[in-house]
């Protein structure tokens, strides 16, 4: 019998006003009724072409250059655009990474899961909408008929996922695409979306093929992987024995760079016995300001609460881990520490009281750095590094002339960049060196405290590691103090001396590296249970 | 700067804006040396003639060339416009970065009268301020200038206040830095750019409207060969000599082509995303 | 859409209204002329002067004379005209009725060109007609309404001998005469509007046809039309609301433009008489009808939009 999917010596080529760029190369793969096969590999591997190829959705300039890609034995490369649309939904279902944008923002959710219905099966609009209920009810939603007249606005992000994959399973197909699902929720949300992936697959017996960056995610997913590196498939297998013994480098490379809990990179931290380098007490944040409008009427000031009153030591030299979801109040705590929010309460540094953004004096501002998520925004576009360096090292009196020179060369070699990066300008940088450029300039002033505000998590896991290796190094070198918020648990936990877990604008726990897997607060648990961590 | 033009170059629509403009900026620095007569040189002989040897483009109802006149009136015209729209946008960039960076209350009083302001239609507002100042080309300039200064001062502020959010000007604050070192040297270079581009359909429109105002009387007087009067003064003789309104009309035409053309160019060659 | 963010538009208009009406009196009255001479002729006795100017309230400080005036307004009073010495209010509404006329048949007219121009240039992205609609709308937006003005008279009126070249016949007195005077008018306002227009409509559907919901939609299987009308439009038409209601400050200006060329006695028309014959009042009046024309359109415009768009929720 013919493989569901199969791919033969599949080779892609993409034209550019420089010539051809090869996308894919010899890509032979199969996936059999039932069977899952991970596709994995970091950005710009091929593994996104590879699955618009599948589909047919290939941008004008695409050369294919040789190969087969078959569906339970049909050559879709042959397929005219009309059998495409019979297929496509029908017999190949996909589902996107963000729900947020690959749901029409104007239409019903019921709406857009229905017309699959009424294209391919021949329901009445009536009909559809019925099956269409059923089908939110199979996929966990509470409330289906309520669902299904929502707009895509009025749900939540798991929610639009679950009507996403109930409408790529709605006409019961061979093959569904998933193409990294869960990237773009909340790390519990994820874990339920994963679950209900686990269910449905074992359920339909569908083959599925499951793009994503997340080895730890792929090892608990998949029957079968397949690492894909330069547009190439470099080593292909069972997961259990890719994970345990790779025979590539290029898979032993990655394997190594995928954060485990177990593996920790740091020494034991400093104890309680010391004094405190920061304290925080009772600092909390409120965004929003009463409106004419409100103010006219009486109503009472809607302001949103970032933080409410949270409480933290930070030890010196010590590696403190925040962690929890987008909108827990992670980020704000960071603002306020660095005088880009407005805050009630106290700060102290070194014993000395802030308790405004008036009180951030130079001494303070030099002691306390922040590094951001964003390396493309974080740098100015016209600006040279050699400027972005130079301006702490100006305003914090270090060095003047020659010496400034020698001192950002210096700098750039703290953080493993050649010299003549100083005339760069940060577009002609790659994201990880350009974040390495910001982790220069938060070092340059010779800070206390650093806060990492989820500095690795725009980058590939390789590039990830390296940057946590140097970020590592370099505490070890300075014994800086890190604060370092992340929603990455296995990163935390090989970094952290402490965690702090933080869940709609509280500090719901602070827990030692070590006693974090025996956690009180059960919102801590549901965080963990929801954590795949990595097979072998 | 060399890398902008390669890029601008690169879209038909740009390279084709660039040409144009230069071409026309070259008219404006030496028109008058170009011109085979005078812009007032009258000819009783020649009058009304049509496009031939002589007089390329035809003479007027004085036997004026119109070629010369309209070389002429390129600075009457084009250099007014341009004049017209950097005091906008030197105006309105101005009140723009001001309001961004004063934010709450201010930012939301300052912004609602602009929209005000803006809810008179620029040609309204041009005819009403000369009417004030009375009606002469610098008049009309001014005018111009002021009508533009609203919307210019919107877009800058909403550029100014994307620029505000990105991570570098956070950076900045967070390094204690003063409010002029965070405005004038973090945020201004990144918010010229889109400004430029704004300002360069600007000039499109400002020729437009420039000639528009001399068109109604309100802006150059005669004898000025500047372009929208010459085509009042042609309307009369129409039907006994079209090609004496067909000219100045199509320069107006074309110099407005030409940079609205080149804004767009600006627009594809500074988008990074391209 | 809540009561209070009705409140809030409400407002939002009335002070519009208010700082244009402070803008325009503000103007008009540091007018190098004296209303009083107008009335007069040059020739007037001092006494008479000072008699005239007491009973307009010019001798009073001009704060005063700006609340008299605006209580005037307020009860639709702006007072009469200085050159025909007939109350302002009903001329210039009457004139406004004509130039509502032009202007919603200039925007039907824009509507119905512009839309599938843009459809068709965005659909058929990169390729002939693309280039067609993108060039013809480079020259429409480039020219302005005197030299298309000019144009459509010198082919439509003088050449072909269609249509009359001026003039004005009331619709309700004879309908076929009255849009017959109206077609050269409508087609010069519609020029600039239409080329605007279809550009931001086919810009608008780009990037809509590049979002990740209709590369989703295509997978999904759906036909092209599908895609195209009940997934791509919608979405790509909304903003074109909002362009549309800021055009309209356009359209105002270039009707202006076009009553004059055209002689047709509407609200623009009134507006240059009044200018040139520096008849204050009817300047203010004039003025501020075509800002609260606008406001008003902006307002139905955020209306509109915020009853297609399920997203925004107004508060």
């Amino acid at each position: 019998m013919a493989h569901t999917l199969e791919i033969r010596d599949y080779t892609l080529d993409y034209a550019t006003p420089k010539g051809a760029v090869h996308a894919l190369e010899a890509i032979a793969l199969t996936v059999d009724r039932g069977e899952v096969l991970g596709l994995v590999g970091e950005s710009g591997s091929g593994k996104t072409s590879l699955a618009w190829a599948i589909l047919r959705y290939l941008p004008a300039n695409a050369i294919e250059r040789r190969g087969d890609i078959r569906l339970s034995g049909r050559d879709l490369r042959a397929a005219t655009p009309a059998e495409l649309g019979a297929i496509r939904g029908r017999r190949i279902g996909m589902v996107f990474q963000d729900p947020g944008t690959s749901l029409n923002p104007t239409l019903p959710l019921g709406e857009q899961l229905a017309e699959v219905l009424v294209r391919h099966r021949g329901l009445t609009r009536r009909q559809a909408w019925r099956e269409g209920e059923a089908m939110l009810a199979r996929v966990g939603l509470k409330t289906p008929a309520d669902m299904m007249r929502r707009y895509p606005h009025e749900a939540s992000g798991g929610e639009k996922q679950r009507v996403v994959i109930a409408t790529a399973f709605a006409c019961q197909p061979e093959l569904i695409v998933f193409d990294e699902p869960t990237t773009a929720l909340d790390v519990v949300t994820a874990g339920q979306i994963l679950d209900l992936f686990g269910e449905l697959q074992a359920e339909t017996a569908v083959a599925s093929l499951y793009i994503s960056h997340d080895l730890a995610l792929v090892s608990r997913v998949a029957d079968r992987v397949a690492v894909m590196h330069r547009g190439r498939i470099v080593e292909q297998g069972e997961v259990g024995s890719v994970f345990a013994d790779p025979h590539e480098d290029y898979t032993r490379h990655l394997i190594a760079a995928v954060p485990r809990p177990d593996r920790r990179l740091v020494p034991a931290g400093p104890t309680a016995a010391v004094a405190p380098l920061v304290e925080i007490r009772d600092v909390g944040v409120r965004y929003g300001r009463p409106s004419i409008v409100d103010s006219l009427l009486g109503r009472a000031a809607r302001s949103v609460v970032g933080n409410r009153a949270v409480s933290l030591t930070v030890r010196p030299g010590e590696i403190l881990g925040v962690v929890g979801e987008s909108g827990s109040g992670k980020s704000t705590l960071a603002k306020a520490l660095t005088g880009l929010n407005r805050f009630e309460g106290e700060i102290r540094l070194d014993g000395r009281r802030v308790t405004g953004i008036g009180d951030m004096d130079r001494d303070y501002r030099r002691a306390v750095q922040i590094i951001f998520q964003h390396p493309d925004s974080s740098l100015n576009p016209r600006q040279r590094i050699r400027e972005i360096l130079s301006r702490p090292l100006e305003i914090y009196g270090d060095s003047e002339g020659r010496e400034r020179a020698a001192a950002i060369t210096d700098l750039l070699a703290q953080v493993q960049l050649p010299a003549d990066y100083a005339g760069r300008f940060p577009h002609q940088l790659s994201g990880g060196e350009k974040q390495r450029v910001a982790i220069a300039r938060a070092f340059a002033s010779h800070p206390k405290l650093v806060i990492c505000d989820e500095i690795t998590s725009a980058l590939d896991v390789s590039v990830q590691a390296a940057v946590v290796d140097l970020l590592v190094e370099l505490q070890r070198r300075h014994g800086t103090a890190y604060l370092f918020i992340t929603h990455d648990l296995n990163l935390v936990r090989q970094i952290a001396h402490r965690i702090a877990v933080m869940y709609r604008g509280d500090l719901v726990e602070l827990l030692e590296a070590d006693a974090f897997d025996s956690p009180r607060h059960p919102y801590t648990r549901t965080l963990i249970d929801a954590v795949p961590t990595p097979a072998g | 700067m060399t890398e902008l033009l390669a890029r601008l170059a690169r879209s038909p629509q740009g390279a084709l804006g660039l040409a144009l403009v230069a071409v026309v900026a070259a008219i404006v620095v030496a028109g008058p040396m170009l011109a085979p007569y005078g812009p007032d040189t009258m000819s009783v002989l020649t009058r009304y003639q049509s496009p031939g040897v002589g007089h390329w483009l035809g003479t007027d109802q004085y036997g004026r060339d119109i070629l010369s006149r309209l070389l002429y009136g390129a600075r009457a015209t084009v250099l007014m416009a341009l004049l017209a729209t950097a005091l906008g946008t030197l105006a309105g960039a101005c009140l723009g970065t001001t309001s961004a960076f004063l934010g709450g209350r201010a930012d939301e009083a300052i912004m609602r009268t602009v929209d005000a302001v803006m809810s008179i239609p620029s040609l309204l507002f041009a005819l009403l301020i000369v009417n004030l100042l009375g009606k002469s080309s610098l008049n009309a300039l001014v005018a111009i200038g002021i009508a533009f200064a609203p919307g210019m001062a919107r877009i800058t502020r909403s550029v100014a206040l994307a620029v505000r959010k990105q991570d570098y000007v956070s950076a900045a604050i967070a390094r204690g830095e003063s409010s002029a070192y965070v405005v004038f040297r973090e945020m201004l270079p990144n918010v010229v750019a889109p400004v430029v581009v704004e300002m360069t359909i600007r000039v499109a429109f400002a020729v437009m409207l420039f000639a528009t105002l001399s068109f109604l009387g309100l802006g150059a007087q005669p004898p000025a060969s500047e372009w929208g009067l010459m085509v009042a003064e042609a309307r009369r003789y129409m039907h006994l000599s079209p090609w004496m309104i067909l000219w100045p009309s199509l320069a107006v035409a074309l110099v407005a082509i030409a940079f609205n053309l080149l804004g767009d160019g600006l627009r594809d060659a500074l988008n990074p995303r391209t | 859409m809540s009561l209070a963010y009705l409140l809030k538009r409400c407002g939002l208009i009335l002070y519009t209204l208010a700082v244009v009406s402070l803008i325009v009196f503000a103007i008009t009255q540091v007018l190098p002329a004296d209303a009083a001479v107008m009335l007069l002729g040059e020739n007037a006795t001092p006494e008479a002067l000072v008699a005239v100017r007491a009973r307009l309230g010019l001798d009073a400080p001009v704060w005063v004379q700006y609340g008299h005036w605006l209580s005037g307004v307020v009860v639709g009073d702006f007072g009469v005209s200085l050159r025909t010495g007939l109350p302002v209010a009903p001329t210039m509404l009457e004139a406004l009725g004509r130039s509502l006329v032009l202007a919603g048949l200039s925007i039907a007219l824009m509507l119905v060109v512009a839309v599938p121009l843009g459809i068709i240039a965005a659909v058929r992205r990169g390729r002939l007609a693309d280039v067609a609609v993108s060039a013809v709308s480079y020259i429409g937006v480039s020219v302005p309404e005197f030299v298309t003005a000019t144009i459509v008279v010198l082919l439509l009126a003088d050449w072909a001998q269609l249509l009359p070249a001026t003039g004005y016949v009331p619709l309700t007195e004879d309908l076929g005469r009255g849009l017959a005077h109206l077609v050269l008018p409508v087609i010069t306002v519609s020029v600039i509007l239409v080329a605007h227009v279809s550009r931001m409509v086919r810009s608008e559907l780009v990037d809509v046809l590049h979002t990740d919901y209709i590369r989703a939609a295509r997978l999904k299987g759906l036909s092209d039309r599908t895609v195209l009308f009940k997934h791509g439009l919608r979405n790509a038409l909304l903003p074109t609301i909002t362009i549309v209601a800021l055009d309209v400050g356009y359209l105002l200006g270039g009707v202006i433009v076009v009553e004059e060329i055209f002689a047709l006695p509407g609200i623009g028309r009134q507006l240059i008489v009044a200018i040139q014959s520096r008849d204050l009042p009817s300047i203010q009046a004039g003025a501020l009808i075509m800002a609260a024309t606008y406001s008003l359109a902006s307002f139905l415009a955020d209306m509109a939009y915020a009853w297609l768009d399920k997203r925004i929720q107004y508060d």
